[in-house]
């Protein structure tokens, strides 16, 4: 029975997934009608849905930095009081993006110091992750980026108040950031989020000697969808179904990512019931779904760039 | 216990945690288990070793002391071999016996009353001679004194003491670690469920 355990568990993520992901394909399926119904999804109805999928995306990627950075920086014990920062500033960036998704309204009035935190902070993380590799004996080594603080988890927090920040403007109804047209702007933001978080994966998939055939997934799958989307951003106008299967898969494999960390947490000895060191020891979490948050905001943006707003 | 390094830590404290499985539980009952009298030696040679152990690893008086002598009266009596042994030492059993009633009559011949009636310091002297291999009391029987204290005496009675949770707790050893072992392994870290040293010693 528990050995089956997990295999339910990634079904229904990947159920969810689906589910999650045929909620979110209905504005756009709405928005490519011609009349009478685009009177009521024109661009800026249409900036104000995606830009509600952009906060939920980056509402998501907020909440995983926040549960990664919390359990790590506990395995961590704390040792640097700077390690809490992390911490208040996803929550604080979580907690915005939930109100915008809710608000429904298309402007917010609130400034861009969230967004602003939440990319400094990742960035100044970032330089503490690599002083904390570099200071340790051997410096700069593998041994070092496989066992010392993750180079690049940090990241997740700058990219979540990326996505807040494209959200905002969206909402705004620019269409337009500094020259670059926001579809093609957030599709960059999401690429290079993917291709990021999938080089992450495969450092810690090699460590893991990709015992599990599965673990390649999170090394092929994204820098696909990345190169899928950025492709669809340089040809603009259009539909481009390979770009959004391949996106919808990724927010599947996010959920069923999870499924499966969990399932290696159950391996380890003791299981579940040793949470204690399985939950820090095992493979984290809160890691996968970051696919699934990147994916949401992938379509969001696959939906701008095809109705060309 | 005072001026204790880890100050109320006692490794039994994790007997319900997930430190400890079943297992782990059964081996520990055993051992603290353990009969306080002679199962295998007899009531003189188990009076020489109770005061060999003494002299080997003194114990404060403040505490239960670790059970040395029923910890290696079990080992003989079980005749639990170390799977090793250097050859000119006879095996276990035989090297105790014969290493026991040797040293009491080496204080028998000296001092004219067993081992365990010499006061300490005429204990020690005794050990030391055994240890640099300068006793020749026919109760030897050929066995090298110097051996049979390096490789037999120590040996057991090093290892049952630090085989105790007393000695456990005192060290602020951690114990059985099965299922849970520890995650922070960084210099100078420590899990939650490691003992808390009371403050830095020197050297």
């Amino acid at each position: 029975m528990m050995r089956r355990l997990p295999l339910l568990a990634i079904a229904g993520m990947v159920g969810l997934g689906a589910f999650a992901a045929a909620r979110m394909r209905r504005p756009q399926r709405i928005a490519r009608r011609p009349q009478p119904r685009a009177k009521r999804f024109g661009p800026v109805a249409l900036s104000a849905t995606v830009a509600r999928d952009v906060d939920r995306s980056a509402a998501l990627l907020a909440l995983l930095a926040l549960a990664d950075s919390g359990l790590e920086h506990y395995r961590g014990s704390f040792h640097n009081r700077v390690m809490y920062v992390p911490l208040g500033v996803a929550a604080t960036t979580m907690v915005a993006c939930l109100r915008d998704a809710a608000s429904g309204s298309r402007r917010t009035q609130r400034s861009a110091a969230v967004p602003g935190l939440a990319i400094t902070t990742g960035i100044v993380g970032t330089g503490f992750h690599i002083y904390n590799i570099a200071k340790r004996p051997g410096g700069i080594s593998w041994l070092n980026l496989f066992y010392a603080a993750p180079l690049g988890a940090p990241a997740a927090l700058s990219l979540a108040g990326l996505l807040d920040g494209t959200a905002r403007l969206l909402r705004r109804d620019r269409h337009a950031f500094a020259g670059a047209p926001l579809a093609r702007l957030l599709a960059g933001i999401v690429a290079a989020g993917l291709v990021g978080s999938s080089a992450e994966a495969g450092l810690l998939h090699f460590r893991g000697a990709y015992h599990n055939p599965a673990m390649v997934i999170p090394v092929i799958v994204p820098p696909a969808a990345a190169f899928l989307l950025a492709r669809a951003a340089m040809c603009r106008r259009g539909r481009h179904a390979p770009a959004r299967w391949m996106l919808l898969s990724l927010a599947a494999i996010g959920l069923a990512g999870t499924g499966f960390h969990a399932y290696g947490v159950q391996r380890n000895m003791g299981g579940w019931r040793n949470l204690s060191q399985n939950l820090l020891n095992g493979p984290p979490l809160p890691a996968p779904p970051a696919f699934t948050a990147l994916a949401i905001a992938g379509l969001a943006a696959l939906r701008l760039i095809e109705t060309g707003a | 216990m005072s001026g204790a390094r880890y100050p109320g830590y006692d490794v039994l404290a994790k007997r319900h945690t997930p430190s400890w499985n079943e297992k782990t539980r059964r081996v520990i009952d055993q051992r603290l288990a353990l009969p306080r009298e002679p199962r295998f030696l007899d009531a003189a040679e188990w009076q020489t070793l109770e005061a060999v152990a003494a002299r080997v690893v003194p114990q404060p008086p403040d505490r239960p002391p670790v059970p040395i002598a029923a910890m290696i009266d079990d080992k003989l009596k079980e005749d639990r071999r170390d799977g090793y042994r250097d050859a000119r030492l006879p095996p276990l059993r035989e090297a105790w016996r014969r290493g026991l009633a040797a040293l009491d009559a080496e204080a028998r011949q000296r001092f004219r009353v067993p081992f365990h009636s010499i006061d300490s310091a005429e204990q020690d002297a005794l050990l030391e001679a055994a240890q640099g291999g300068r006793l020749a009391h026919p109760a030897w029987g050929g066995m090298r004194c110097g051996l049979f204290f390096a490789k037999r005496l120590l040996l057991d009675i090093v290892t049952a003491y630090y085989g105790h949770p007393t000695a456990w707790s005192e060290i602020g050893f951690g114990g059985p670690a099965s299922p849970r072992g520890y995650v922070r392994m960084e210099f100078d870290r420590r899990d939650p469920w490691e003992a808390v040293e009371d403050k830095p010693h020197a050297g």
